[in-house]
């Protein structure tokens, strides 16, 4: 638009005398504006959240507790290559999975997890793309998966307060961890949700 | 006389403002639920589709919340917010153009000449009064260019840039915007005969 500075054009004569444009532009500006859906902002939250636009959320003492705890149990379980939760209900090949674990060995061990870590943060936004892409929660859901949902998501959520947090301070080997937990908890997000729609849907 | 648009009236506290370009999210809601009736406003008055006025709607927010970083307090944060939903709205315009194989140059076309001199959807003094049914019932590109123009201030170089025309283009998608609403205006208006003499003549000067 125009700045203070700046005229506006000149009165445009064709087609209309001043008379008419000043009532036409009165009349225009007194049409009642229309107010958007409700639902609308809590998709726009919703995507927001997904693609990492807000700040997380503060935790409290004890929760912040609770999530140091759940992210050191998550890494200290994915050295140990243990399953953390069953898998979801829907076909197994319908995802693919995280880019493979490469055992590093010598000087090529930062480098190699430096690449992993890459591969994983494109895994990672792919399927950000992917839980965009479902429709919405139905309105009614299982309290068992809502909680199961609302846990996997804060536990994401804890993932990306250190990553975003740790102001280049963890080693090669940490990120790949954090990423490739992430990675696998988004999966099991994706799949969850996936299941919901495919339920909501019959 | 400077045209206002209601965008621009509205005033946010600059602390929210620095609140959201932390990254606050309750900072963006309060600044969603101060612009999102006026953004979905005109998102609807140029798509006339509610469902896709609900999505140029979303996707506004999302770039408000991507980018309001780079907001620097320059000009009023809704007029900056308004740049972002006429973008998105006019990008919109554009894809269904070019989804039907029509250009925006094609917007009055024929059918639509014939439909406004034979039709005369204006004529009876009840259906005059219908601005927003005469308004709803002009070509998309039309519309759009009378409300930027005439609501919301924008000049015809502005408008020309944000969708990649000319001048002369706004101009004359003005012009015969005009000629179409006129017969509106004539149930409403006490138009002196003085006046009517500069029907006729098209003295588009800027």
């Amino acid at each position: 638009m125009t700045d203070d500075t700046k005229l506006q054009d000149d009165p445009m004569i064709c087609g209309l005398n001043m008379a008419h444009r000043d009532l036409l532009q009165r009349k225009l500006r007194e049409l009642p504006d229309t107010p958007p859906p409700r639902a609308v902002w809590q998709r726009i939250e919703a995507q927001a959240r997904a693609e990492g636009l807000f700040a997380a959320r503060r935790l409290g003492q004890p929760m912040k507790w609770l999530a140091g705890a759940a992210i050191a149990a998550a890494v200290a379980l994915f050295a140990l290559r243990l399953p953390l939760a069953p898998e979801a209900e829907v076909p197994g090949n319908v995802f693919s999975t995280e880019p493979p674990y490469q055992e590093a060995t010598g000087e090529s061990a930062s480098v190699n997890q430096l690449r992993a870590v890459n591969a994983l943060m494109v895994r990672s936004r792919e399927l950000e793309s992917d839980l965009r892409a479902l429709p919405e929660q139905p309105q009614l859901v299982q309290a068992g998966t809502a909680a199961t949902i609302l846990d996997l998501e804060d536990r994401i959520a804890a993932i990306d307060l250190i990553l975003n947090d740790s102001g280049g301070h963890l080693t090669a080997a940490q990120s790949e961890a954090y990423w490739r937990e992430r990675v696998r908890l988004m999966n099991s997000l994706v799949r969850l949700r996936y299941a919901q729609a495919q339920r909501s849907s019959f | 006389m400077r045209t206002m648009s209601k965008f621009v009236d509205i005033q946010i506290d600059p602390g929210i403002v620095r609140l959201a370009a932390r990254g606050d999210s309750r900072a963006h809601e309060i600044i969603y639920r101060t612009f999102g009736t006026p953004v979905y406003s005109i998102c609807l008055r140029f798509t006339r589709v509610p469902a896709q006025a609900e999505d140029l709607l979303q996707e506004t927010f999302i770039e408000v919340i991507r980018s309001i970083r780079s907001f620097r307090g320059d000009a009023p944060l809704g007029a900056w917010i308004r740049r972002i939903a006429v973008t998105k709205s006019l990008m919109y315009l554009r894809s269904a153009w070019h989804s039907r194989g029509q250009s925006l140059d094609d917007d009055f076309d024929e059918t639509v000449a014939v439909q406004a001199e034979g039709h005369s959807e204006f004529s009876s003094p009840d259906e005059a009064m219908d601005l927003d049914t005469a308004l709803a019932n002009l070509p998309a590109i039309s519309r759009t260019v009378v409300w930027l123009h005439d609501v919301e201030g924008f000049t015809h170089k502005e408008i020309a840039d944000l969708m990649g025309k000319t001048e002369s283009f706004s101009k004359s998608q003005l012009s015969r915007a005009y000629q179409r609403l006129r017969p509106l205006l004539d149930g409403g208006a006490r138009i002196d005969a003085a006046d009517d003499a500069a029907f006729g003549s098209c003295n588009a000067t800027n």
